[in-house]
């Protein structure tokens, strides 16, 4: 997982004595998935085909013909020690959604105070759900990819500062963080491309939110909170108009969770459990997963569930992983979705999927 | 030539089925259970019950004892421990322990440092160091 560039540069900084030059790591991740859409009833009312929408932030969609491009991605993570405690990082992530264009998704500094405390400010995701800061790493998890209707937030980067903890407590483990920060998302791909054609600013602004989570032997139980104030722009024929929601120009929203998950003699039950509150508007959402590991070879079955005032879906999935190798997973997974969306407010509709792919990490 | 390779890889899994050895600097004078063992390989752990700074090295994937190690003392295989670190180390949670690749390496680290803690198999403890966990 880890490279050092040290020795391919050594002769380099022996000619160079005055330069400060910190150990740099090299490390990444990889998922290449391909997939398609069986059978779908897509939108009428939008004039939208058969569809199966497997990644809602990055609009990772699946048509009923081979894909190669919603689910695949790759990160290079590059981290240099300064010493005493600061190191900075930076990831690379390229999509298939975005047609493998490269940018910078994390860029963050990090001070290790003491044992317990380290501090780190810049550009980190948003660790809303469980799997929200991995969600990218499919070696680090199960399925082909987190369920899609638990992670539906256009939202999922910020930029501010973050406290980590790491503790005891008697034989318990306890590990988490606090945050703030905001995010500016100029031109937000799933409100601009999927659910409207006109491009959206979307400003999640005075960001704080914490997760704690507690770990013993086969138990994990995690709790997050975050709250935000929301403010949006689209832009019109060329106009930039501010939106309002019945007439506020502003809206609170407060995200709570909890997530328990067992790993227990081979048996694998993880579960959420999660609520979004938008000035009253109840978001909910949960998911759950139970998997039995057969050596190398873990099967799994999965429900996951979104429902709103109008927005209704869930995934039924099946699937397994198989780690063929130690740095890499092979997976395959069928997706049942059921869109019982009303007023409007369907997202892509029914439809039955199969996607399989390869993670690894590097 | 075919024999002899025949011969070393038949031999190759009693190796593998040596007890494990944890060793440290011999001036560390700290007890270890198998509960700090495994929290300071995770990285739950960043020193000894007696409170000095414990830095944790690792075998790497090619020595056959790493996948033992990862087994019998952390309770889960390879490619599990990797799933763990991979999850902390792009979420800037952690950073895995560095890895060496042989007994050997292990051994010099640790008897010129005491703040380190390593892992070799039982047959290949030196006198530079001292055992403070076996694990069979």
């Amino acid at each position: 997982m880890k490279k050092s560039l040290l020795s391919g540069i050594s002769s380099i900084v022996l000619l160079l004595p005055c330069t400060a030059m910190a150990e740099i790591n090299i490390s990444g991740f990889a998922t290449i998935a391909g997939g398609r859409v069986l059978s779908g009833s897509g939108v009428e009312e939008f004039g939208l085909p058969p569809t199966f929408l497997a990644n809602y932030p990055q609009v990772g969609v699946y048509e009923e013909e081979w894909s190669f491009k919603p689910d695949s991605r790759m990160g290079l993570q590059l981290s240099a020690d300064l010493m005493d405690g600061l190191k900075v990082t930076g990831q690379i992530v390229a999509r298939g959604a975005d047609d493998f264009n490269a940018s910078f998704e994390w860029a963050y500094i990090s001070y290790q105070l003491n044992d317990t405390w380290t501090i780190q400010a810049g550009k980190k995701r948003l660790p809303l759900y469980y799997y929200s800061d991995f969600f990218d790493v499919g070696f680090a998890y199960l399925w082909l990819r987190p369920p899609a209707d638990n992670y539906t937030w256009q939202i999922f980067n910020y930029t501010g500062i973050n406290a980590l903890f790491n503790t005891q407590l008697g034989s318990w483990d306890v590990s988490g963080n606090i945050y703030t920060g905001r995010e500016d998302d100029k031109d937000n791909k799933l409100l601009s491309q999927f659910f409207g054609s006109n491009p959206v600013q979307e400003i999640w602004k005075d960001i704080v939110g914490g997760v704690v989570s507690f770990n013993r032997d086969w138990l994990d139980v995690r709790l997050t909170y975050m709250t935000y104030i929301n403010e949006r722009y689209v832009t019109r024929d060329g106009v930039v108009e501010r939106v309002d929601w019945d007439g506020d120009l502003e809206r609170r929203g407060k995200f709570a969770g909890i997530s328990i998950n067992i790993d227990y003699n081979d048996v694998v039950l993880l579960t959420e459990l999660n609520q979004l509150d938008l000035e009253g508007s109840k978001f909910d959402t949960y998911m759950v997963s139970l998997g039995y590991r057969f050596n190398s070879i873990t099967p799994y079955i999965s429900y996951a569930d979104f429902d709103s005032d109008g927005e209704v879906h869930n995934t039924t999935s099946l699937g397994f992983r198989y780690d063929f190798h130690s740095s890499a997973a092979f997976k395959l997974q069928y997706d049942d979705v059921k869109d019982d969306g009303y007023d409007g407010l369907m997202v892509a509709g029914d439809s039955k999927s199969i996607t399989f792919g390869v993670d690894l990490v590097f | 030539m075919k024999t002899m390779l025949l011969i070393s890889s038949l031999l190759l899994p009693g190796a593998v089925h040596a007890a494990i050895a944890v060793v440290a600097h011999p001036s560390n004078q700290t007890s270890l259970t198998q509960d700090d063992l495994v929290r300071l390989y995770t990285g739950k752990m960043s020193s000894f019950p007696d409170g000095s700074s414990a830095i944790p090295v690792n075998l790497n994937d090619s020595a056959p004892l790493r996948a033992d190690f990862d087994q019998k003392a952390l309770g889960r295989s390879s490619s599990q421990v990797k799933a763990y670190w991979s999850k902390l180390v792009f979420t800037g949670k952690g950073t895995p322990p560095k890895e060496v690749a042989s007994d050997s390496e292990v051994l010099s680290l640790v008897a010129n440092n005491p703040n380190l803690i390593g892992y070799v198999s039982s047959d290949a403890v030196s006198d530079n160091v001292k055992v403070l966990l076996t694990i069979d």
